[in-house]
């Protein structure tokens, strides 16, 4: 199976004018395709980091990072904006749902900014809700529904796009037990069903456990 | 179809933080509103002041005749020109279609005893034509009357009368000096204009000779010229002038053509528009910081917004267009009802001070389109602010 992502030497430093702080020290990893990992760390190791690179919302200070073999280490914000459209889906542990638009609008947020035509983009909406069990809820907005069936709402739309990995941030971090464990099962389903590459950050290990490989991050570095 | 997708997107936000909106579009909306009523009271303005042009036309030509100042021409050969010599004059030229001399006098009038206000007239027939003066009752002073004492009365020497009298004053006597004319007529109002000196409304009315006869100072100091349509004035003013001097020395002539008055008068109005509407302009320009302010402020807002968009593949440039269609949704529709809230004042103006009211095409377009350039120019800045937010921070952000 082919590598889809290597990082090579990325370094994280934030800089302020009389300090600098060193969030990613010399991160060398490989992710191949259809893998589903587990990045496990404190908070402040620089996990949350790792994965806002690895998902092309933020970039490393030196190093490489290659995808599907391209170095995609520098690229403008456009750049960095389409590929995150193209091959990315996020699922962030407070949902992060759009609270004016109702759950199928937001299932379509990213085939709008694929400029994908409407119908279209409905009705790939209507078969994601379908797929995560809520197409009955395809009209109301997320104060209209529990944590669970919003961080289903969110996975439908880390998924609508195709994309080539999904990037899940303490994806059950906000829920009870009983629904993190529905929500948890789901993105496995979805990895052993479509072989889909899959990074989730976390520190329950319970989590961590169902995943293939398991990365431990301490303070910037891979332990 | 995006367009209409973003117009839809950024009508639900304006609605959804309904006062804030309504306060934006309140300063966009005073402030086109002032520059649509300041622009088009200006306009009213002007119209108000050509207005008498539209009923005497714009091939006048006036002439005051007045001593010169020079002390060798003082002991002129002639002192007025004859009644004769000023009716030649139109045809010594021919896009002189005709001329109306006119002697002004100071003489008291009197009414059944009673003194009025006023002055004294001296005109020919083709005074009426030509300033179009209009009869009230009876009829104008013809060239037949030569000496014979009959006059005109204006309608304000009319409206004094008849705080005098309820007899109708046609058939009745006047004093005019020493001399009894008989009332032969009674003018319409006369509305004001720049062409005639001298108030007609509240004259005397008599025939040119007999105004000659009337006083020893009489002396046709004023002719007034109608000109063929296409003549030129200044041709006609050097003409006239040679033709004058010619007959008398000593004397200074002002002319006063309606084209160039019109010319004046508009230039003048131009510049007073003008400097309406920046006033108004100022009022706008205070609105699209209005806007500017409250859109920074929910840039701030909606950050982590920005953020998800960001992070499900928004481009800077699909943010900024976000923010942008806002500002321009606002500015439109306080455009909208400024423009109208604009024509209403400039009613209500036109209602207070009797002009006539017209709606101009030009003072709603120049502040609708100012509007929308104010919104799109204050909302710029706020969307670019949003544009260049890093996702991450703006995913932080609470």
């Amino acid at each position: 199976m082919s590598s889809l992502i290597r990082l090579k030497n990325i370094s994280k430093v934030y800089r302020s004018h009389a300090s600098e702080f060193h969030a990613l020290k010399s991160i060398n990893l490989e992710l191949n395709r259809g893998e589903m990992i587990a990045i496990v760390g404190a908070s402040g190791s620089g996990k949350s980091t790792l994965m806002n690179i690895i998902g092309f919302l933020d970039q490393g200070t030196s190093g490489h990072y290659l995808f599907s073999d391209q170095d995609v280490s520098r690229l403008t914000s456009d750049e960095l904006s389409h590929i995150r459209n193209q091959k990315t889906g996020f699922v962030f542990q407070s949902f992060f749902l759009l609270p004016k638009m109702n759950a199928l609008q937001n299932v379509m947020l990213p085939l709008f900014y694929r400029n994908e035509e409407k119908e279209l983009s409905r009705q790939k909406a209507l078969s994601l809700l379908k797929k995560v069990g809520m197409e009955k809820f395809s009209h109301y907005k997320p104060n209209q529904l529990s944590g669970g069936q919003q961080q289903r709402v969110a996975i439908a739309r880390a998924l609508v796009g195709n994309p080539e990995i999904i990037l899940a941030d303490e994806p059950t971090g906000s829920l009870d037990s009983g629904t993190g464990r529905d929500v948890m099962q789901l993105l496995l389903d979805l990895h052993q069903a479509e072989k889909r590459t899959i990074v989730i950050v976390t520190h329950d290990e319970k989590i961590s456990r169902h995943c293939q490989r398991t990365i431990i991050i301490n303070d910037g570095r891979i332990v | 179809m995006r367009w209409t997708a973003y117009f839809q997107e950024g009508w639900q936000n304006l609605l959804s933080a309904k006062l804030r909106s309504i306060l934006a579009l309140t300063g966009i909306l005073v402030g086109t509103a002032s520059v649509v009523a300041m622009i088009s009271g200006g306009e009213m303005a002007t119209n108000e002041a050509l207005k008498q042009f539209k009923t005497l036309g714009t091939d006048l030509l006036a002439i005051t005749i007045s001593e010169s100042s020079d002390k060798l021409f003082q002991n002129a050969t002639q002192k007025s020109l004859s009644v004769e010599q000023a009716k030649a004059i139109s045809d010594s030229d021919h896009s002189i279609l005709e001329v109306a001399p006119y002697i002004q006098l100071y003489n008291p009038i009197q009414f059944n005893g009673h003194a009025l206000d006023g002055a004294i007239v001296g005109v020919t027939e083709s005074f009426a034509r030509i300033t179009h003066i209009e009869m009230a009752e009876g009829r104008f002073i013809s060239d037949l009357d030569h000496y014979e004492p009959f006059c005109v009365i204006g309608d304000g020497l009319y409206q004094q009368i008849k705080q005098h009298t309820l007899m109708n004053p046609v058939g009745q006597q006047i004093q005019v000096g020493s001399a009894i004319f008989t009332i032969a007529g009674v003018a319409k109002y006369f509305p004001e204009n720049s062409f005639v000196d001298g108030n007609v409304n509240n004259a005397v009315i008599l025939p040119i000779e007999a105004a000659f006869l009337a006083s020893q100072y009489a002396v046709i100091n004023n002719i007034v010229l109608k000109l063929s349509e296409n003549a030129s004035s200044d041709r006609v003013e050097v003409h006239v002038e040679n033709y004058l001097r010619h007959i008398f020395s000593g004397k200074q002539y002002a002319f006063r053509s309606a084209k160039e008055l019109v010319k004046r008068m508009g230039k003048q109005n131009e510049i007073f528009t003008v400097f309406l509407g920046l006033i108004g302009g100022v009022s706008l320009l205070v609105g699209g910081i209005g806007v500017m302010n409250i859109m920074l402020v929910s840039v701030v807002e909606r950050r982590r917004e920005m953020g998800i968009r960001m992070a499900v593949g928004a481009t800077r440039r699909d943010i900024r267009l976000l923010f942008l269609v806002e500002a321009v949704i606002l500015a439109m529709a306080g455009g909208l009802l400024g423009v109208l809230l604009g024509i209403v004042i400039a009613y209500g103006v036109a209602l207070y001070w009797h002009w006539e009211f017209t709606i101009f095409l030009w003072p709603p377009l120049v502040g609708f389109t100012v509007s929308v350039a104010t919104g799109v120019f204050f909302g710029f800045y706020p969307a670019h602010q949003a544009s260049r937010l890093n996702p991450v921070v703006a995913l932080r952000a609470d």
